[in-house]
């Protein structure tokens, strides 16, 4: 039997906006399994944001407990929650994932060294990474001298850097032109297989859904369906 | 690791940066500038009085000091004198007859005082030959001459060669007038003094007065170094101790409070320059950091506390201080070396400053505790400045910032 990773149980996230409350979530329950491929889908506002926010400790909810592998994340502090968050969680945003004055190679080991990995270790570390999303020659460049599908690379060996056990990806390709964002779907597809890391991602591109083995669908902040498939 | 994103951080908008680092440079700068011209403006007032009219050191009769009446003399001043003189210490080193009287002129009289100088010995001191704008120092020998101020004259309406008389009570308490002829026409630092203070050969005043040649009513001494004031004060002491002698400072305690006042001026004025450096640094900072709230965001959401967010911020702002700091001082200390030496003209105001016994060409100058004390202050502003911006670094709530555009 496979070990639950991520456990959701009832979670709303209700916003005051201009004082008009707005739910984003409501009552969700999700139940992941270790080393499952999932997409988040759902029209815009449909909460597939905010569910990834609570589910990697970036937002509270307004109810509901969210427990990741075994720990309940809802009731961590805050100084716990982001060293829990930096030890097994990784994420990739849409946009803004790097930090604009550090290369490749520095933007990757930065996460290392706040987990105070030696030098060494974290130099080695990097550049496997690299080699594993296929930017070795790019160790030494900013992100204002990667394209967006190398930047979003980076991200993904940055959120793979210390070892997490959940990688969660908030839109990755919707800025990538076609090519990329097959490309970065190949990285995290054979990552998720060779690595049993668990990946969950949001997504409106029907090229990532296809990908995907488990396809779940959020409208109006409410789980609407949840299916596995195969993926193409 | 932090502190090299937060280099590379004031790097990234180099206009921005060179805004706060020229706001501390000018701010250093200026407070500097405006402190040591103000210091320059004093010293000159403090060294005139000292040189010119207190001398490091007065000795007088104890009763002098309160009635100033010419009957309280010191004995044996001569003797004295020489004793002084051979003293290493001592610069110059001269005896004066003092009295209060009244001068009068054919159109108007008013009181002075009068005093009665040996014109070598005072060229160091009062430095009259030097301040003569008109006739010459003591040179015809006669023993008639009398010296006045510039103003003094206006005011009596004479002229170089005039004939004036003054009226005192010698010690006898009798009324005495002698008939003086204007020597020369000086013109001080220190109008204020040229308008009451006229000088005569001491022989002369002495005979007047009826007092002996080996009496005087005020000792003063000049010494090379003021540094030597303290010891050579308690040893002068002990060298006349039945004498009262004070140093410039129990003289002129007005002058001790315009160093007094100027350490307050000194904290005064930089805290209002690097107030207006504040909102600069603010101003600045918080753009910086609400520009970067995605980045922050994203910092906080892969593993950076909010203790180290707080400190990247801080330490961009310390980093622009520690450029601007040294440069400040820099530019500061420069135009104070450069300034202190050719000195600034201001004679447009030098009627009104001169009445007030200050020089219309000021040296600016500021000693070593002053600079430090301004970087510091800059330092610890520049720091509370950028406490705001890193607190609103911290109100940031990860997925809210990452939300925003």
């Amino acid at each position: 039997m496979k070990k639950t990773i991520i456990d959701a149980h009832n979670v709303s996230k209700t916003y005051n906006e201009k004082m008009i409350p707005v739910k984003a979530l409501q009552d969700v329950h999700l139940h992941i399994e270790e080393g499952e491929f999932v997409a988040l889908v759902g029209p815009s506002g449909s909460g597939k944001s905010t569910l990834l926010n609570m589910i990697g400790g970036l937002d509270e909810p307004s109810s509901g407990t969210v427990f990741v592998d075994g720990v309940e994340i809802t009731k961590l502090p805050e100084n716990k929650l982001i060293d829990f968050r930096l030890e097994n969680i990784g994420f990739v945003f849409q946009s803004f994932n790097l930090i604009p004055v550090l290369t490749s190679k520095e933007n990757i080991g930065f996460v290392l060294q706040l987990q105070k990995v030696p030098k060494k270790d974290r130099e080695k570390r990097v550049l496997e990474l690299l080699q594993e999303v296929g930017l070795a020659e790019k160790i030494n460049s900013r992100p204002g001298e990667l394209s967006g599908g190398q930047q979003q690379r980076v991200a993904v060996a940055r959120a793979l850097a210390s070892k997490p056990k959940i990688i969660l990806a908030d839109e990755p390709t919707a800025n990538l032109d076609s090519k990329s964002a097959a490309n970065l779907l190949d990285i995290m597809a054979k990552l998720n297989k060779e690595e049993k890391i668990t990946f969950l991602f949001s997504t409106h591109d029907q090229r990532v859904i296809e990908k995907a083995r488990r396809v779940i669908t959020l409208v109006d902040g409410k789980v609407d369906s949840d299916i596995v498939q195969t993926p193409t | 690791m932090l502190v090299q994103i937060a280099w590379r951080n004031i790097w990234r908008n180099k206009t921005r940066s060179f805004v706060v680092i020229g706001s501390i440079v000018i701010g250093l700068w200026a407070s500097i500038f405006i402190l040591a011209f103000a210091w320059g403006l004093y010293k000159n007032n403090i060294d005139e009085s000292v040189n010119r009219q207190l001398s490091h050191i007065q000795i007088h009769h104890p009763e002098f000091t309160h009635q100033q009446e010419s009957k309280f003399v010191i004995e044996h001043s001569d003797s004295i004198l020489s004793l002084l003189q051979k003293d290493d210490r001592v610069q110059a080193a001269s005896a004066r007859t003092i009295t209060k009287g009244m001068i009068t002129s054919p159109t108007t009289a008013t009181g002075v005082t009068v005093y009665g100088i040996s014109p070598a010995a005072e060229e160091k001191q009062i430095g009259l030959n030097e301040n003569l704008i008109e006739g010459d120092y003591f040179e015809s020998g006669k023993s008639n001459e009398i010296f006045i101020g510039e103003k003094l004259a206006k005011k009596l309406k004479i002229k170089l060669r005039s004939k004036v008389v003054v009226t005192f009570t010698d010690i006898e308490s009798n009324m005495v007038s002698a008939a003086f002829r204007v020597g020369g026409i000086y013109r001080s630092r220190n109008l204020s003094l040229d308008e009451v203070n006229v000088y005569v050969q001491k022989q002369s005043l002495d005979n007047l007065l009826g007092l002996k040649p080996s009496e005087s009513n005020e000792l003063a001494i000049l010494l090379k170094n003021e540094s030597a004031l303290d010891s050579f004060n308690s040893d002068v002491q002990l060298m006349v101790p039945h004498k009262k002698v004070e140093d410039w400072m129990d003289l002129s305690p007005e002058l001790e409070l315009v160093i007094e006042s100027f350490h307050l001026y000194t904290y005064i004025i930089t805290g209002i320059i690097l107030l207006a450096l504040t909102f600069g640094i603010v101003n600045t900072m918080l753009m910086s950091v609400l520009e970067r709230i995605r980045e922050l965001g994203m910092l906080m959401a892969i593993g950076l506390n909010k203790k180290k967010i707080f400190t990247m911020i801080m330490l961009e702002t310390l980093f622009l201080t520690l450029i601007g700091c040294p440069v400040g001082l820099l530019v500061g200390w420069l135009s104070v070396l450069v300034l202190g030496s050719i000195g600034i003209n201001i004679a447009i105001f030098s009627e009104g400053l001169a009445s007030y016994g200050f020089s219309s060409i000021i040296y600016p100058a500021l000693d070593s505790q002053n600079y430090w004390t301004v970087a510091i202050m800059c330092l610890i502003t520049a720091l509370l400045s950028a406490i705001y911006p890193a607190f609103r670094a911290l109100q940031l709530n990860p997925a809210e910032s990452i939300r925003k555009i």
